[in-house]
C-alpha cells in the first residue's frame, strides 16, 4: 500500500535525471522529497503522477503498477508550485471541475463544493475569481481543488513557495493538519529543509537524480549518512578537520581544557548567538550559543577562549535531574 | 517652487500628447469614414434605397460573405491549429512553419495574386494537374476561397502563439490529474484560455477577407455575378465614374466591420467585468 518506486529512472536528452530511484512511501504518511535545486524533485513527483514517462522502472500506487496508466486514471491530485488555477472559472468553479468530469449530479457537486470550501476555509469566496485572490487564498483553492476527486495520493510541487514568510508558516502546519484530518498519502517537494522538517513525518533527501538518505527528520538530523545530508540539513563548522553542527561545539574559559581559539565576531540574532572565532592555524571555526550562555558568558571580540565539544546529553539524566 | 512648476508642464505635455493622437487619428481613420458615410447619405434615403437594391452589388456582398463563410473557419482551425504546435512541440520544422506563416503579411497583394494565378491556373505549374482532374480554381469561387486564406493566413496565430505561451501547460495538466481527456481539456480549458484571442484573430480575419482587393482581383478575373466580390464592385463603380453606388458598396463593408468591432468591445468588456480575464 501507498506508493512503491521501483528502480525510476529518467533521461532528458542524454541527461540521467532519475538514477535508479527506490522508495516505499507508507500509506497516509507526509513524506517531504528534500534535495537541491536540480537534483530531480519535480521530476520525480511528475512521474508518479504520470505527467512525464519514465525510461527505466516502475510506479505502483496502493500496489497496482500505473507506470503505464495516464495521469487522469491515476487517482492522485496535483498542485502546482503557481498553483495552475483555471483562471477562467470562479473559485467554486474550479473545485468543482473534477466532479464535473466525474459526472457527479449538480446538487450534489454543489453540496461537496460547499463542504470543501469550508474545509480550506474558502466558504466565502466561492464567486470570486482566482485573480481576485491572494496567494494563500489561491493556494488553498488549489488543494480543494486537488481533494474534491477524492484522490488516493496528493502531490505537492514546492507548495508554500510562492508565498511570504508569514503566510507560508501558516499554512505550512495548516496544511500538516488537513493532512493528518483528511489522512491522505502525500508527497511535498521542498527545497528548505527546515519547512521539509516541520511538516513531513518522512524525509527523502536527494541529489542529483539519486536518493541521499531516508528517515524520520530526527533522526536523519542527528544521524547523517552522508556529509551531503550533514550539509544539508544545517549548518556545519569544521575543527580539526571534523564536521560539527555549530550547537555541539561551546566556549569555555581559557584556563579549561579545548582547543585554543579567539573570538573575532559576534553576531546576536535573537534566540541565538553566533561566536565566529580564529584558531592558530587560521580557520575560523563558529559556535553557537542560545541567548542565555551568552547572556552569562558575554563573549567580546578580541577575548581568548576554549573551544568545547558539548557532551551529549543523556536523556534518562535529564528526566532524572528534572 | 520647482515641484509646483513641473506638474502643470507634465499635464500640458501629456494633453498636448493626446491632442496630436487624436488629431492623428482623426485625419487617419475618423475623417474618411465620415466622408463616405456623408457621400452615401447625402442624396436622401431614396436614391439610398434603390443603390443597396442594385442587383450586381447585392451579389457581391452575397458573394464576399460566402467567401468569408468558408475562408474565415479554415483559417481558425488553421491558424489554432497550427500556434498550438509552434508552442507545445517546437522544433526546426515549426521554427520554418512560424515564418512561412508570416509570408501573406510581408508580400505584397498584387504579388501574392499572381503567384496564385502562375501556380494555380489550368495552363499553370500546379494547376494544369488539377485541370485535369477537372478542378479549376483560378476564376472561381474556390479560387477566392483559397486567395482570401493566403492573405489572411497569420492573423490568427499572430494572436494566440503569445497568449499560449504565456498560458503554460500547467493548467491543462491539472485538469487530466482531475480525470479529464484530451478532448474534454481542449474545449473546456485551452479552447477557453485562449478565446478572446481567437475572437481577435477572428476579426482580424474577416476584416482582412471582406476588404480584400489586388490578390483577388487578379484570382477572381473580375466577373460581375459570377466572381466578383463587394470590394471589386466598388473598385469597378469608381472606375466607371458611378461613384455614388461605389460609396454605398463602402458604407455596407465598413458597417459590417464597426459591427463586428463593436460586439467584440462589448464581450470583451463584459467578461473582464466578471472574471478579470481577458487577452489581446
Ligand atoms: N522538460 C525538461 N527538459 C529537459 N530537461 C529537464 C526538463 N525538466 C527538467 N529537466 C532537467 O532535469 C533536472 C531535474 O529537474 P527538476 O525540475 O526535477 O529539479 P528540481 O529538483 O525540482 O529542482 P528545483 O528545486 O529547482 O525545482 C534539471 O537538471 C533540469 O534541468
Ligand atoms: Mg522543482
Amino acid at each position: 500500500m501507498g506508493i512503491t518506486l521501483h528502480d525510476v529512472t529518467k533521461y532528458f536528452g542524454p541527461d540521467l535525471v532519475l538514477d535508479g530511484i527506490n522508495d516505499e512511501v507508507p500509506n497516509g504518511s507526509m513524506t517531504a522529497l528534500l534535495g537541491p535545486s536540480g537534483s530531480g524533485k519535480s521530476t520525480l513527483l511528475r512521474i508518479i503522477a504520470g505527467l512525464n514517462t519514465l525510461d527505466g522502472g516502475h510506479v505502483e500506487i496502493n500496489g497496482v503498477d500505473v507506470s503505464n496508466v495516464p495521469a487522469r486514471k491515476r487517482r492522485i491530485g496535483f498542485c502546482f508550485q503557481d498553483y495552475a488555477p483555471f483562471r477562467h472559472l470562479s473559485v467554486a468553479g474550479n473545485v468543482a471541475y473534477g466532479l464535473k468530469v466525474q459526472g457527479v449530479a449538480r446538487a450534489q457537486r454543489r453540496k461537496e463544493v460547499d463542504d470543501l470550501l469550508s474545509l480550506v476555509r474558502l466558504e466565502t469566496f466561492a464567486d470570486r475569481y482566482p485573480h481576485q485572490l491572494s496567494g494563500g487564498q489561491r493556494q488553498r483553492m488549489a488543494l480543494a481543488r486537488a481533494l474534491a476527486v477524492k484522490p488516493d495520493v496528493l502531490l505537492l510541487d514546492e507548495p508554500f513557495a510562492a508565498l511570504d514568510a508569514q503566510v507560508r508558516s501558516e499554512l505550512r502546519s495548516w496544511v500538516r493538519s488537513l493532512q493528518r484530518e483528511v489522512g491522505i498519502t502525500t508527497i511535498l517537494v521542498t527545497h528548505d529543509q527546515s519547512e521539509a522538517m516541520e511538516v513531513a513525518d518522512r524525509l527523502v533527501i536527494m541529489n542529483a537524480g539519486k536518493i541521499e538518505q531516508v528517515g524520520r527528520p530526527d533522526d536523519v538530523y542527528d544521524a547523517p549518512a552522508t556529509d551531503f545530508v550533514r550539509r544539508f540539513l544545517g549548518p556545519v563548522t569544521t575543527l580539526d578537520d571534523v564536521e560539527y553542527r555549530p550547537h555541539e561545539l561551546t566556549l569555555a574559559p581559557i584556563d579549561e581544557a579545548g582547543l585554543d581559539a579567539m573570538i573575532i565576531d559576534v553576531v546576536r540574532l535573537g534566540f541565538e548567538v553566533r561566536v565566529v572565532l580564529v584558531r592558530p592555524d587560521g580557520t575560523t571555526p563558529w559556535v553557537q550559543l542560545t541567548h542565555d550562555e551568552a547572556q552569562m558568558r558575554d563573549p567580546q571580540i578580541g577575548e581568548s577562549v576554549r573551544i568545547q565539544v558539548r557532551p551529549p546529553l543523556r536523556p534518562s539524566a535529564v528526566l532524572l535531574e528534572a | 517652487m520647482k515641484r509646483r512648476s513641473t506638474r502643470p508642464r507634465a499635464a500640458a505635455g501629456t494633453l498636448s500628447v493626446r491632442i496630436i493622437v487624436l488629431i492623428y487619428v482623426g485625419v487617419l481613420v475618423g475623417a474618411p469614414i465620415v466622408f463616405v458615410f456623408q457621400q452615401t447619405f447625402a442624396p436622401g434615403w431614396h436614391a439610398l434605397l434603390s443603390a443597396i437594391q442594385d442587383p450586381q452589388m447585392d451579389f457581391a456582398l452575397g458573394l464576399t460573405a460566402k467567401v468569408a463563410a468558408v475562408a474565415v473557419p479554415l483559417n481558425v482551425i488553421f491558424g489554432v491549429g497550427a500556434s498550438l504546435w509552434i508552442v507545445r512541440h517546437p522544433s526546426r520544422f515549426t521554427r520554418v512553419l512560424d515564418t512561412l506563416i508570416d509570408i501573406p503579411l510581408a508580400v505584397s497583394p498584387i504579388i501574392i495574386g499572381l503567384m496564385l494565378e502562375l501556380t494555380y491556373a489550368s495552363n499553370g505549374w500546379f494547376g494544369s494537374s488539377l485541370a485535369k482532374l477537372g478542378w479549376q480554381i483560378i476564376f472561381s469561387f474556390w479560387g477566392l476561397v483559397l486567395c482570401s486564406a493566403f492573405v489572411s493566413l497569420p492573423l490568427v496565430s499572430r494572436q494566440v502563439v503569445p497568449l499560449l505561451r504565456e498560458v503554460g501547460t500547467h493548467q491543462e495538466q491539472t485538469a487530466a490529474t482531475l480525470g479529464a481527456g484530451p478532448v474534454r481539456i481542449f474545449f473546456t480549458i485551452t479552447m477557453r484560455s485562449i478565446s478572446w484571442a481567437t475572437a481577435y484573430g477572428v476579426t482580424l480575419t474577416l476584416a482582412r477577407v471582406i476588404g480584400e482587393y489586388g490578390a483577388v482581383l487578379i484570382v477572381s478575373g473580375n466577373i460581375a455575378f459570377v466572381t466578383q466580390t463587394l470590394t471589386l464592385d466598388i473598385g469597378e463603380n469608381f472606375d466607371s465614374q458611378n461613384s455614388y453606388q461605389g460609396f454605398v458598396g463602402a458604407s455596407v463593408l465598413m458597417a459590417v466591420s464597426l459591427v463586428v468591432l463593436i460586439f467584440l468591445g462589448i464581450a470583451r468588456n463584459r467578461e473582464r467585468r466578471r472574471s478579470g480575464y481577458h487577452a489581446a
